[in-house]
């Protein structure tokens, strides 16, 4: 057979292939490239919209399987490679930055930060380029938990601050505006200040993912984020009981009236795994988050175990996905990065022709 | 998507948001309808707090108070629920969402 008719056997075999997320099929998508043949060995490249794609193994082996039964192909190598994609393009806010995430709570103290901390080590950890930005003025947590010292961070022309890097991702935290253990003391006006230079001042280069942790509740601080930054989407965190869901609705329809994406809930706390069994204890109830999820109508993510170890990784400044990979919580970070990378990804499939950003002048 | 309350994911959204004419703002919506909105319409129900009283909603714009040749001066987009106009009387308070835009346009 010819290279071209072997060419078109193959396209129209990966035609049959879909992306379980984007309910599509590979070619039509755009996902198939570079396809090169060297006598009857064929190798291509499926160019993914992230690579924290859940699905990412099974698509591989699909096009395998199935390249490989047309007739006359004899090896066959398949690259799985990934571009993000832009959520919002042509806007002036944090132009390199493809999509911000915002992980929001109701209530403080269910874990928001360290989910935050976990999940932008799960997706750079794919091998995405992440960046995570503390924005809980009050109570910013997030250095501490990566190891990295509370000093301002460096400077440079024209105001542009320099995040820190650690574990690979870059970090801005509002515990470098104050002195260590001292407490950021401020008015509303002052706190959309701060996020403003957070916004504009801050020197991210190019990100696939921004992770934002912001303050539990429903308040300045989210308001001026949700007002100025394009948010891709937003993350809620609740814990199982019907205090912390309480509040947890409340900051989803925040989110509903702002126009954000609610990418999904997540239920951190969610049952204790002792170190004697594996048996799940549900020490909080069970089984809230999803229920409110179905009731609102957005995607349940995930429920996150609650490990000794979870903690006692935070406070030692190296989290769980990178100190322990293989742990069940780490596990579940992993899931909770492909499933929001994934609902990204069929959002932007979703949205393309409404305008988000915009400035005219009035004529006349 | 469409067809959601504020109290629901999604709702409408913009496709296009245009100047029609001196008098007249335009809005194509993504489900497709095309509304058209006087902007001096648009000045008298203005949302910002000034202009609706908090407490009670009741409307603190004096019917007849606002003149004819009333006109943006600008407009721009927040975040991704909402328009801002610059009027040329100087106000410039009010974001008008776009759950609000369209009830208008109803």
């Amino acid at each position: 057979m010819s290279e071209d008719a072997l060419r078109e056997e193959i396209i129209k075999v990966l035609k049959t292939v879909k992306d379980p997320d984007l309910n599509r099929d590979i070619v039509s998508l755009g996902f198939v490239k570079e396809m090169k043949f060297d006598g009857n060995n064929v190798s291509f490249d499926v160019e993914l919209t992230t690579p924290a794609c859940p699905v990412k193994e099974q698509l591989k082996n699909e096009c395998e399987t199935k390249v490989k039964a047309v007739e006359g192909v004899g090896n066959v190598v398949v690259n799985m490679t990934a571009v993000v994609r832009s959520t919002d393009r042509d806007q002036p806010v944090l132009p390199g930055v493809k999509n911000i995430i915002a992980v929001a709570s109701g209530k403080g103290g269910v874990g928001k930060s360290t989910v935050a901390a976990n999940l932008a080590l799960a997706l750079h950890v794919t091998g995405a380029s992440v960046g995570l930005m503390d924005a809980d003025i009050y109570g910013p947590s997030v250095p501490q938990m990566l190891g990295v010292p509370i000093a301002p961070p460096k400077g440079g022309p024209d105001n542009k601050i320099y995040p820190i890097e650690k574990h690979g991702i870059k970090l801005i935290s509002a515990a470098f505006l104050a002195k260590e253990g001292q407490p950021l003391m401020l008015r509303g006006p002052m706190l959309g200040g701060i996020i403003q230079q957070f916004l504009q001042n801050v020197d991210w280069g190019e990100l696939d993912y921004l992770v934002i942790d912001l303050p539990p509740g429903t308040g300045d601080v989210q308001m001026t984020l949700t007002q100025r930054a394009p948010i891709s989407g937003a993350v809620v965190v609740t814990t199982p009981q019907e205090v912390s869901l309480i509040d947890a609705e409340k900051g989803v329809k925040m989110f509903f009236q702002v126009k954000v994406p609610v990418l999904g809930i997540v239920e951190n706390m969610s049952y204790f795994i002792c170190d004697g069994c594996d048996k799940k204890h549900f020490i909080f109830k069970n089984g809230g988050g999803k229920t409110m999820a179905e009731r609102l109508n957005v995607p349940f993510i995930n429920d996150i175990p609650l490990i000794t170890n979870v903690a006692e990784c935070g406070d030692a400044g190296t989290p769980i996905v990178v100190a322990d990979p293989d742990s069940p919580a780490s596990i579940a970070y992993k899931e909770l990065a492909g499933k929001v990378a994934a609902q990204l990804s069929i959002n932007q499939a979703k949205e393309d022709n409404v305008e988000t950003s915009f400035e005219v002048a009035w004529e006349g | 998507m469409a067809e959601k309350d504020e109290n629901g994911q999604g709702g409408f959204l913009p496709k296009k948001v245009y100047q029609v004419d001196p008098k007249t703002l335009g809005i194509i919506w993504n489900d497709d309808k095309e509304c058209s909105y006087p902007v001096k319409l648009l000045r008298e129900k203005c949302p910002c707090a000034n202009c609706i009283d908090e407490w009670s909603g009741e409307n603190k714009i004096v019917p007849g108070s606002i003149p004819d040749s009333i006109k943006p001066i600008k407009f721009n987009s927040v975040g991704r629920y909402a328009i801002q106009f610059y009027w040329s009387d100087g106000h410039d308070t009010g974001l008008y969402t776009y759950d609000l835009l369209r009830r208008l346009g109803e």
